[in-house]
């Protein structure tokens, strides 16, 4: 599998930026002895995979009760309504509750302000910005560079949604059907590493040919430019450095790889925003993942289940989640709103979904899912009044055994920048700390790390 | 780009008629007509009434023994004189006999003499297709005779349809409203655009529920069925009326409290979602509801000509058409000679004719002058403006036949 | 109400005080500051070109026979506009994959051998073999229109030597074309500014040449807008005028007001629209892509076409229907034609373009109507007025209302409401008064089997239903120049600027003389001094002029002379 070169530079950058106590990725001796999934079978760990999840409109969480929030905390927390669709595979989740975006004097731009502080570590100062690169970038730039992509961004619902951002104003875009997603891991370009028969092909070599004559005008161009115009040149040049990468590694053999299986060909696209279409979405696409995750296309991924300000809906009725989530009365007699929580078990069911697929592949004696961390998150606590408090997030995946899952953790108010650098932290990124002003933290929730 | 035709203000001539709603006057007209309303059929099929509470073949009141069961296929070919060793290497999947390109020729050579007993069904011994023996069908009393025929599911006496008596219990036929597979499988073809029949009912009084002078007329349309986004049918599109030399139905009666009663009138042929494209219906009558939602529902029945219905089945491939709908096919054609209850020629004359009713389903829709430039006003006949229509001759069924069922008559 | 004041703010003039409960309203608009001086030429904006310039450019360039089956990126709105928004975009990864792919296939497909007789303007000495000569020859043609100004030598040479590589010369000529194709002067219109003889900065010719092209055309200049370029009549106001004047007489006219049109009234939000499909079944992908359609054809029909007051646009009862529309509309369509003129009668209470399927549809839920959203987009769209986001902290229990009733019952809780009233006392009202058009945008008079009310007040004037609203947008002064301050915005891609406020004033006053004809207006703004306003961005600083900047007519053909 040679997409598991170690890139000892930014390693060593690592050591020095943060020294952080954080599983640097150097294969361990044990390691190299274990046969039997930890490792591959020429000894290299399995690669640790990193995955944001995000979906709309938060958990219900009352000032009367809860939906979510489990009571107890540690290990062998309860199954709350909400969190029906994990029940199966709770023990390879941990949840977090009481954490909070803080916004140090910032407005809260609602359905924004507080998905832009887990991502990318403060709250921004408009909407569809943000003031620093996503958290899933600089993990992708410590894990994703010997991968076919540097990282792979979906979104489920139709519409090219994505938080994952380099710059903080330009979004990645995402593949928004599954069929596109199946065409661009498995069409054209794809190396199956167990064709008897490869051989380089010598029009890729040509291929590079025509990026060095864009690259060659590099200075010419940028030359007399503004600051705006040349970090978007340096964009540009980047995706220019990523195609290359790509042809450069369909010039080398791929290492056989015997649980790489090109998955079945997803049927014709469904289009719609009903919950049902999107969980259907999120289930073909997971499934397309996984695969790719095993063939080794990429080791970071971002997937947008609905946006912030959810448009989804159940089947036949009128009302949207996000309309029900503000308009619809408290169940006096139950504490909370019945149809939007409904909606939230719904939309939590395709989480459920989308880790179950990742769980039923297999590498070894472990699955797809424990060699991944995925960071699941939401833009607000409770919905109905946009709260930044208590936004809900999920860590699922053993991130390679790294992750100690299968915990519930409850803080009063904590930053939530605490879990993200966690995240980066099980991925492996060499990160010591993360956040701004008030939600700056080097301090990762210590409960979960082996 | 853009047409830079002027804008016509097109609202004078249009105003008035709605897809499926009343017909103001429009100012002006010389031919005052009272109203009218125009339809599409969205499903239509040879009315069955299922006596059974579920399933497709389960027995019910109309067939106790259930569908139809399949023959021993070997059995009958020993029956027709092969040996077992012959039978089944007929029936041998491996065969080139059973090629889906070229049918099973040999499954044909049964009759007497090894005659083909598509071609000449009377070769054939009769094994029989159990007949309906059920006391209630849908359709309509079509010799004013409450006293022969079936029971309607309401009540009303005088059914006549020995279509129904004779192949009701046949596979192909058998089941609850639009699940029976001969009508499933002509309705798709329907929809997904083989052929397209608009209905415009008008009449000359001033309330459309209670009228003495209502006409009805059926015509092919040269616009496609458009489908929505739940499968079904979509309203309130526009179809331009298709004139056709032969299939055209005009029916002429009144209305009372929404229902249509009326007679045909002239030449009535109906295109036949059937194997045999083409229906004439002699004695025709029809019962249909402008219903509050719009829509047009109910029956239309005649006696109808049934050797026609017999090649159209065996035109297309009647070897597949056994096997899938578990039948002989000469069973069909007894049982059609036998039942069949109706000589144009008079009582004396060979029954050449069967009673037989349509259920009909349609919904609002525009239906607009063969030209396209005018919504139609009232109904009239369109035949002499056709095109010659190809002669009905067999190898015509058979093409429609195929197109429509795409050689799968499931 | 912090956001509230910031979009009044940043909206200046035209965001009336409609929405802002505070009254805060900017109305000294200072006069731009004289021409900054420069030593050379600076790069002053790179924006990325958008799918219609890139297959206008690709069309005008090789063919229409050309394909270009590629995904674009999505783009994003910014003051009410794409071309705002894109400004800031660049292209990701994911995106360069879609152009490199996009640009194979076109060289593929220029480079065929069924047409490189036609397509190449030489013929190579040896085709086995690669030729610089008539490389160079193909890439400066070819190249010129790209990249919407004649290459430099280097450029060139960079090409020539990927042209070298190819197995033969066809094949070579192939990865060059493919390379100028992925290039950033392709894909970016990188704007140029340069100092005019007394040092004062201006957009160079080819900026201005492109400016005025995509603009009118939504395409790279043509042969003879770079020939004017070259020759410095665009530098002069009588060359700008008459090759304004020509774009503007032409045809093609319609190319660019649809373009401008379709950022303007939001048509990308068609892109993934849905609805649930037992409510509104008649909903397909045909349906959206024909309303699409009728808005635009609406538009070019009565603005170019028939060059029509803009304000009529929103109290015309005419429009185009293809068959799946009129089946939406529930009227009959009467053509033979694929597209038919219609018009609606007086009592279908439609009116104009707020009652099209486009409005009606885009700015509604998947299940029902939405008279907050559609009142919120009409303010944005056709005033620049945005609607802040409600209130973080807005208490929604005082909102509360039982499941029951109209939704204008539901809204006047809004509106009565003080942390929402300001915002939802200005959209509502509007919105509410289109509620006879549900979802999908057919006419509906009942809503659970009670009657609807679409009486509403509007600037104190009490209406009735969409004509109302129609008549309201045809009526008030500040819709035509909402439109001024668009047009401009979008030919010059810059964010909203108070220092405007002069110049959109006195052109909507000329608009408005004119008689509210599009197409002149289009040329108004393109002649205009203003439109061709140098900004300097920040950290841009010219590079001294280098001896070969720009391959002339003389190197090009002493080295063709040389390679022979």
């Amino acid at each position: 599998m040679k997409t598991l070169r170690f890139d000892r530079r930014s390693i060593m950058r690592g050591v020095l930026r943060g020294g952080a106590a954080v599983a640097l990725g150097i294969p361990t001796l044990d390691m190299f002895l274990d046969g039997n999934g930890a490792a591959l079978a020429n000894g290299r760990p399995m690669p640790v995979r990193f995955g944001t999840y995000f979906w709309g409109l938060g958990l219900t969480d009352t000032p009367q009760g809860t939906r979510w929030v489990p009571t107890k905390t540690g290990h062998g927390y309860e199954i709350t309504p909400e969190l029906e669709s994990i029940r199966a595979l709770k023990d390879k989740v941990s949840v977090f509750s009481g954490f909070r975006a803080i916004g140090d004097g910032k407005p809260n731009l609602v359905h924004w302000s507080g998905l832009a502080a887990i991502a990318s570590g403060s709250a921004p100062g408009a909407t569809n910005t943000m003031d620093s690169p996503s958290f899933d970038t600089i993990v992708a730039d410590a894990i994703g560079q010997s991968t076919r992509f540097r990282s792979l961004d979906m979104s489920a619902s139709g519409k090219p949604l994505s938080n994952s951002t380099y710059t903080g104003k330009a979004f990645a875009t995402p593949e928004v059907s599954p069929l596109a997603l199946y065409e661009r891991l498995f069409g054209d370009g794809f190396q199956d590493p167990n064709n008897p028969d490869w051989k380089p092909d010598s029009r890729v070599m040509l291929r590079q040919s025509v990026l060095s004559a864009v690259k060659d005008q590099r200075d010419a161009l940028a030359a007399d430019v503004g600051k705006a115009d040349r970090i978007k040149l340096d964009q540009y040049y980047t995706s220019v450095r990523e195609m290359e990468k790509q042809l450069a590694l369909q010039l080398e053999k791929p290492e056989y790889n015997a649980a790489c299986l090109i998955p079945e060909k997803p049927e014709a696209d469904k289009r719609g925003a009903s919950i049902e279409v999107v969980n259907e979405n999120s289930k073909t696409m997971a499934r397309l993942l996984a695969m790719a995750l095993v063939c080794n296309q990429t080791r970071v991924f971002n997937f947008v289940h609905t946006a912030g300000a959810s448009e989804t809906y159940l089947a036949g009725d009128s009302k949207i989640y996000h309309q029900y989530s503000h308009d619809e009365p408290t169940d006096a007699k139950l504490g909370y709103q019945i149809n939007t929580s409904r909606l939230a078990g719904a939309v939590m069911q395709g989480f459920g979904d989308f880790l179950t697929e990742l769980d039923a592949v297999e590498e070894g004696d472990r699955t797809v899912l424990d060699n991944s961390i995925i960071m699941a998150y939401s833009d607000t606590g409770y919905a109905k009044i946009h709260s930044l408090e208590n936004i809900p997030m999920l860590l699922a995946g053993g991130a390679g055994g790294r992750h100690k899952a299968g915990q519930h953790i409850h803080t009063t108010g904590e930053p939530v920048t605490r879990v993200s650098l966690t995240a980066m932290q099980l991925a492996g990124a060499p990160v010591g700390e993360f956040g701004m002003g008030a939600m700056k933290t080097s301090s990762a929730v210590t409960e979960v790390l082996a | 780009m853009i047409g830079r035709r002027p804008i016509a203000v097109l609202t004078a001539a249009l105003s008035g008629i709605a897809a499926g709603g009343v017909l103001a006057e429009p100012a002006g007209a010389p031919e005052t007509v009272g109203w009218t309303r125009t339809y599409v059929i969205e499903w239509y099929e040879p009315a069955m009434y299922y006596g059974a509470d579920g399933g497709v073949i389960s027995p019910g009141t109309d067939c106790p023994g259930g569908t139809h069961p399949s023959p021993d296929w070997v059995k009958v070919l020993m029956d027709a004189g092969y040996t077992r060793e012959e039978a089944e290497w007929l029936r041998n999947p491996a065969n080139p006999t059973r090629s889906a390109v070229h049918g099973q020729p040999g499954m044909a050579f049964r009759g007497k003499d090894r005659a083909n007993v598509y071609d000449f069904p009377a070769t054939a011994t009769e094994a029989g297709l159990t007949p309906v023996s059920g006391t209630i069908a849908r359709g309509l009393d079509l010799d004013d005779d409450p006293q022969t025929g079936f029971t309607s599911p309401d009540g009303g006496k005088g059914v006549d349809n020995n279509f129904y008596k004779a192949l009701g219990c046949w596979k192909t036929y058998r089941g609850p409203p639009r699940m029976s597979s001969g009508a499933q499988g002509q309705n798709d073809g329907m929809r997904e655009g083989a052929w397209t029949i608009v209905v415009v009912v008008s009449g000359s009084g001033a309330d459309p529920m209670n009228d003495e002078n209502v006409e009805v007329g059926f015509f092919h349309s040269r616009d496609k069925i458009v489908r929505d986004a739940m499968g079904n049918v979509a309203r309130d599109y526009t179809f331009r009326i298709k004139p056709h030399e032969r299939q055209e139905a005009i029916f002429r009666g009144e209305t009372r409290d929404g229902v249509i009663t009326a007679r045909g009138v002239g030449n009535v042929v109906l295109r036949n979602p059937g194997a045999d494209p083409e229906l004439p219906l002699l004695g025709s009558r029809l019962e249909l509801e402008m219903a509050p939602d719009g829509r047009l529902t109910g029956l239309i029945g005649g006696y109808r000509p049934w050797l026609p219905v017999y090649k159209g089945w065996i035109a297309g491939r009647g070897a597949v058409i056994e096997v899938l709908t578990w039948v002989e096919m000469p069973d069909v054609w007894y049982a059609l000679r036998r039942y069949a209850d109706y000589s144009p020629s008079g009582p004396g004359g060979e029954k050449s004719y069967i009673s037989f009713a349509l259920t009909v389903d349609a919904i609002p829709a525009f239906v607009m002058e063969p030209d396209g430039a005018r919504q139609v006003a009232r109904v009239k006949s369109y035949r002499v403006q056709a095109a010659p229509a190809a002669q009905r001759t067999d190898a015509a069924i058979a093409r429609a036949h195929t197109h429509l069922t795409g050689g799968n008559v499931e | 109400m912090t956001k509230l004041v910031q979009g009044v703010r940043k909206y200046g003039l035209l965001a009336a005080a409609a929405c802002a409960a505070s009254g805060a309203m900017i109305t000294h608009a200072r006069l731009p500051a004289a021409s900054p001086t420069l030593e050379g030429p600076v790069k002053v904006a790179a924006r990325r070109v958008t799918e219609s310039q890139y297959r206008n450019i690709i069309a005008d360039t090789f063919g229409d026979w050309v394909q270009v089956n590629a995904r674009f990126e999505p783009e994003r709105r910014q003051d009410g506009l794409l071309a705002i928004g894109s400004t800031q975009l660049s292209i990701t990864p994911v995106g360069f994959e879609q152009y490199y792919g996009a640009a194979r296939s076109i060289s593929d497909q220029v480079l065929s051998e069924g047409r490189r007789a036609t397509t190449v303007p030489c013929t190579p000495r040896d085709a086995e073999q690669a030729d610089d000569a008539c490389a160079a020859t193909f890439l400066r043609s070819y190249g010129e229109r790209l990249f919407r100004r004649p290459l430099t030598e280097a450029q060139i040479d960079a090409r020539l030597a990927t042209a070298r590589k190819g197995e033969d010369f066809y094949d070579g000529l192939e990865l060059a074309l493919t390379s100028l194709l992925i290039a950033p002067e392709f894909l970016f219109r990188i704007e140029v500014a340069e100092p005019d003889p007394s040092g004062a900065a201006r957009l160079d010719g080819f900026t201005k040449a492109s400016r005025i092209a995509f603009l009118m055309w939504d395409t790279g200049p043509d042969a003879e807008l770079l020939a004017a370029a070259k020759s410095g009549a665009l530098d002069t106001p009588e060359g700008l005028q008459r090759q304004v004047a020509r774009l503007q007489a032409s045809p093609r006219l319609a190319d660019g007001v649809r373009a401008f049109f379709t950022d303007m009234l939001q048509l990308d939000a068609f892109e993934g629209l849905t609805k649930d499909a037992s409510i509104y079944p008649k909903f397909s992908q045909t349906v959206a892509d024909s309303a699409r359609e009728e808005t635009l054809r609406t538009v070019v029909d009565q603005l170019v076409t028939r060059n029509r007051d803009y304000r009529d646009l929103f109290v015309t009862r005419e429009t185009w229907l293809n068959r799946s529309l009129a089946a939406v509309y529930k009227v009959p369509f009467v053509s033979q034609e694929e597209w038919a003129p219609y018009t609606f009668p007086e009592e279908s209470g439609r009116s104009g373009l707020l009652t099209q399927v486009t409005f009606l549809s885009l700015f509604s839920h998947p299940g029902s109507s939405s008279p907050t959203k559609r009142g919120v987009k009409l303010y944005e769209i056709f005033f620049a007025q945005p609607t802040p986001d409600p209130p973080a902290d807005v208490d929604f229990s005082k909102v509360q209302a039982s499941s029951e009733g109209t939704v204008r019952m539901r809204l006047i809780e809004h509106m009565t409401n003080e942390g929402c009233a300001a915002c939802h006392s200005v959209s509502d009202p509007v919105g509410l008064a289109l509620e006879h058009f549900d979802s999908l945008g057919q006419v509906r008079m009942l809503e659970d089997g009670k009657p609807i009310d679409v009486s509403a007040v509007l600037n104190g004037k009490q209406v009735s239903g969409a004509q109302g609203v129609g008549q309201f947008m045809r009526d008030n002064p500040r819709v035509p120049a909402t439109l001024v301050r668009n047009i401009y915005y979008y030919g010059v891609g810059r964010g909203f600027d108070e220092r405007d406020e002069t110049f959109f004033e006195q052109e909507a006053q000329a608009f408005a003389a004119a008689g509210y004809k599009v197409p002149a207006l289009f040329g108004q703004i393109a002649t205009s001094p203003y439109f061709m306003k140098v900004v300097i961005p920040s950290g841009a600083k010219p590079v001294p002029a280098r001896p070969e900047q720009v391959a002339t007519r003389h190197s090009a053909d002493s080295r063709r002379g040389a390679a022979r």
